[in-house]
């Protein structure tokens, strides 16, 4: 298991796309040791040949439904939320060259 | 009184009034409302239906993660705090049919991550019984709202206790159904395989009532369940007589508060008396140990991944940068608080590529062998059982908690197993521990809801605490 120092969960936080600052960075790095010692928990248990459980039930609940477009919200219902928006659609700074 | 009580014994207007009044009023010292809705047209609405509606003009709060058209929505988040709902939950349309009215949301913390409400972007929640103590979290606010006698029902999210530890420091019954016995379709989530709708109430029969509203196949939530929704409340009977009751020894044995364990002790003593079959059972120690890391492992990979979409472009407060990218990190970085961004930062961790095998997969191997311990003891009876919590609730300011202790692991930390397992789980008070109010969990197999719910009304005819309201004085 990977140990993490304040500059590695910097990196982790900027890959969900938000910045620690340093005393962030400190703070959670303080707390991920006491975390790792309860992860380090888990490998004392045999999980050979065990499948992981995704779900708490594994029967299914869920179906394919016909290929009929339904339970629409109003464009402009979504939109009202939008910070920015023009036409109908969300407005964000140009990503394409 | 009961809900079917309080609709035969007041009117509409007078109830409402005196919910809103109560709303207001707690405000100052519980901190547990984040907006309060105008039930006028709610009010006007129902003027037009049966009075014979299960919970007609019944005053009720939504947690601040539920969804309801046209109004706040921020999951008692930063990044959230000007969101207006478009569409309505499943569930608040369900209250709307049953003739509730919603009065407003309650605090939570921040996207249900967190057991001390603590972390919400609008503060603290304060206990009635203690304004000095924490109200518990995640669903804190709807808690202390419920224990003041603001609203006779409030709705919570459960994810690894938190519904039924915060109705343990409030002296209310908390009930966390099966997995997909509620749908989840409008509710902000947390982690998916974990998640759970469930509603805090000051009596059994409320809670029963409450999930007959409730419960049911939605397709909108494909998790959810076609399994019959019974008439619970109908069927109560609080028989204890040749119920199988089975006492967690590993959650006993790791207890140092003898107090909680005296008044435990008492309340086993009292069952046998009135019938039930007392049996110690024992489930794997290693993995009792192993529940709080397999959760947060799984918990928190399942929230980085749900709140990717959080990126303040299509919604949310806007913290504009140079770039899309720049304008994501700037909103991001500035509307999460510190909770928020530790969570999201062990759950990137897990499910870092190099750690994918060894950490998550390895939690979801783990959980499958958790899941196969309780199915195991819950083959000999009919509930287990054990304290809620290991103590009255905790001060503001405590930081006595050593996290690596088997009463921080097992005793502060075993009720995941009903989030990990899916089973349905509820809390009712147990007494009094210097003072303050502790309750007692029981935990039965999937779908078995009437029976947990006729046990939980036995032991709450046992212990006389039902309807207990602390009025809190400004």
């Amino acid at each position: 298991m990977k140990e993490m120092d304040a500059q590695g969960l910097k990196a982790l936080a900027l890959q969900c796309r938000f910045e620690l600052s340093d005393d962030e960075a400190q703070d959670i790095k303080n707390e991920f040791d006491v975390l790792i010692s309860q992860m380090r928990l888990l490998e004392k248990i045999d999980t050979e040949h065990v499948e992981p459980m995704v779900y708490p039930f594994e029967s299914a609940s869920h179906f394919l439904r016909e290929d009929v477009v339904e339970n629409v919200l109003p464009i402009k219902e979504v939109l009202k939320n939008a910070p920015k928006q023009k036409n109908g659609f969300f407005v964000t700074q140009k990503v394409v060259g | 009184m009961d809900i079917k009580a309080l609709i035969a014994q007041t009117s509409i207007e007078q109830r409402i009034e005196d919910a809103i009044k109560k709303s207001h009023a707690v405000q100052a010292s519980l901190n547990a409302m984040v907006s309060f809705i105008d039930p006028k047209d709610q009010v006007e609405k129902l003027k037009h239906r049966s009075k014979d509606l299960p919970f007609y003009g019944v005053p009720v709060i939504l947690k601040d993660l539920v969804n309801m058209k046209d109004t706040r929505t921020t999951g008692s988040s930063g990044i959230l705090d000007n969101y207006i709902s478009p569409y309505d939950a499943t569930i608040t349309q369900k209250l709307k049919e049953a003739g509730a009215i919603i009065i407003g949301k309650s605090s939570c913390d921040t996207f249900g991550m967190g057991g001390t409400n603590m972390t919400a972007w609008t503060g603290p929640v304060a206990n009635p019984y203690d304004v000095s103590r924490m109200s518990g979290g995640s669903s804190g606010g709807s808690a202390v709202l419920v224990a003041s006698g603001v609203v006779p029902m409030a709705i919570g999210t459960d994810t690894g206790d938190s519904i039924r530890k915060p109705a343990s420091y409030n002296n209310i019954v908390g009930l966390k159904p099966t997995y997909g016995r509620i749908s989840r379709y409008g509710v902000i989530p947390y982690a998916s395989s974990l998640d759970h709708v469930g509603v805090f109430t000051r009596n059994v029969k409320d809670a029963a009532l409450s999930l007959e509203v409730l419960a049911g196949r939605d397709d909108n939530d494909m998790t959810s369940s076609y399994n019959l929704v019974e008439k619970y409340s109908e069927k109560l009977i609080g028989d204890l007589s040749g119920k199988r009751i089975g006492i967690i020894q590993n959650v006993l044995d790791s207890f140092h508060n003898q107090d909680t364990l005296n008044q435990f002790n008492e309340l086993v003593h009292k069952l046998k008396t009135r019938g039930a079959i007392i049996t110690p059972i024992h489930l794997n120690e290693d993995l009792m140990h192993a529940f709080l890391p397999t959760y947060y492992i799984i918990a928190n990979a399942e929230a980085t991944a749900n709140h990717a979409n959080l990126d303040s472009l299509r919604f949310g407060v806007l913290k504009e940068g140079q770039t899309m990218d720049e304008t994501m990190i700037q909103s991001r970085t500035e509307g999460f608080g510190k909770l928020l961004k530790k969570r999201f930062v062990i759950g990137s961790y897990a499910l870092f590529t190099e750690n994918q095998e060894e950490v998550f997969r390895k939690a979801q191997k783990v959980r499958r062998l958790i899941v196969d311990d309780i199915k195991r003891v819950l083959s000999e009876v009919d509930v287990i059982m054990a304290p809620a919590s290991t103590q009255g609730a905790p001060k503001f300011d405590d930081a006595s908690v050593d996290q690596l202790s088997s009463e921080y692991l097992i005793a502060e930390n075993y009720m995941a197993l009903a989030n990990f397992s899916g089973y349905p789980s509820i809390t009712v008070p147990m007494g009094y521990v210097e003072g303050l109010p502790v309750g007692v969990n029981l935990t039965a197999y999937a779908f078995e809801e009437m029976n947990l719910l006729d046990i939980a009304y036995g032991i709450e005819n046992t212990t006389g605490l039902a309807n207990c309201i602390k009025e809190v004085t400004q």
